[in-house]
């Protein structure tokens, strides 16, 4: 047998092999646009949407409703670390650079989220308008603060909403 | 120069092309979901009749503008679906049928015109035009819902039932 044919039969395996595994890797599918800010930002808009109609349903005494919201932010939360790849800033976003610095306290903030918005969830499939109100009540400071405190730019000084 | 060493560079040659190209469509990808991609898209697909649900009472209330935050939500899920079923995730609990990844391409092409309708949807409600949203969400199921569940979900039992109540969340 001559060696020169087993080397160059070696070679091509392995070439294969790694064909085979680089196209396997290839095949999981990518989301979004490409673009990271654009995507977070558009997520994080439907979260707020979500988030203003369960205080809308709360405020309307239809506390049991907001289980569908509720579950649209615990899902998102899932999304949320994927769209921060490290380093994507641009003049359009508000994130902070910590948010790499201090990558594991960012990942428990989206998780906190993503349980919290899931206590909710189960509290209004329970038809537990109470606890739902009180969750409602702080969830502003412990789900979406958690993160936008330490994570995110503040956003230009706003008059402060009537509290009701 | 040997006939053979020219073919055996233009194999190799084209080989280490592929393994390249192939790496570099794997992108940087952060490990989404949970292990479990069945429960992970059937939760996704709750949400997503809940969503429709919600958007169908919304508009038989007349709040038309409010229809638009359940259809973003369902553009912005339908973008999630075809990293939800890897190659032969199949289960006794799953509804999936083989042909997803049989004709990949036509199961990614039904994700995206989910997200297409659902845009439609959720643009017609931010007008506030009552016709145009009735309009698409009249045909919502049978062109955003449908094109995708006909040919790649084993049908639920009983189809000739008169229509399922809305589809509720459940405890999880």
């Amino acid at each position: 047998m001559n060696l020169e044919r087993v080397r160059a039969g070696a070679l091509l395996g392995s070439l294969v092999a790694l064909a085979v595994v680089g196209c396997a890797i290839g095949t999981t599918t990518t989301m979004g646009s490409g673009d990271p800010v654009a995507d977070r930002q558009r997520l994080m808009k439907n979260v707020g949407a979500n988030w203003a109609e369960i205080q809308s349903k709360v405020k309307a005494g239809n506390a049991e409703a907001v289980a569908v919201n509720a579950e649209v932010l615990s899902l998102h939360a899932q999304r949320i670390t994927s769209y921060f790849p490290e380093g994507s800033l641009s003049d359009k976003s508000k994130a902070k650079p910590d948010i790499w610095q201090k990558w594991p306290e960012f990942k428990a903030a989206a998780k906190n989220l993503e349980n919290r918005a899931g206590t909710l969830r189960d509290q209004a499939i329970a038809k537990d308008a109470a606890a739902v109100t009180t969750t409602v009540a702080t969830f502003g400071r412990d789900a979406c603060g958690t993160c936008h405190t330490p994570f995110r730019v503040p956003p230009p000084q706003q008059p402060a909403a009537p509290r009701s | 120069m040997k006939i053979r060493h020219v073919k055996t560079g233009i194999v190799l040659g084209s080989l280490i092309a592929l393994a390249l190209a192939s790496s570099a469509t794997g992108q940087s990808m952060t490990k989404l979901w949970t292990s479990d991609a069945v429960a992970d898209r059937q939760r996704l697909m709750k949400l997503n009749g809940a969503s429709w649900a919600d958007a169908q009472a919304k508009l038989k209330a007349g709040s038309i503008e409010a229809i638009a935050v359940n259809a973003e939500t369902l553009a912005l899920t339908s973008t999630q679906i075809p990293a939800l079923f890897p190659e032969g995730s199949l289960t006794d609990k799953s509804k999936a049928k083989p042909e997803i990844w049989q004709k990949w391409a036509e199961f990614e092409a039904a994700a995206k015109n989910m997200g297409v309708q659902a845009e439609k949807l959720r643009d017609a409600a931010r007008s506030k035009d009552q016709a145009a949203t009735e309009a698409v969400a009249k045909e919502f199921g049978r062109q955003a819902c449908g094109t995708c569940h006909q040919p790649f979900r084993v049908p639920p039992p009983q189809p000739q039932q008169p229509p399922a109540p809305p589809q509720q969340l459940q405890p999880r």
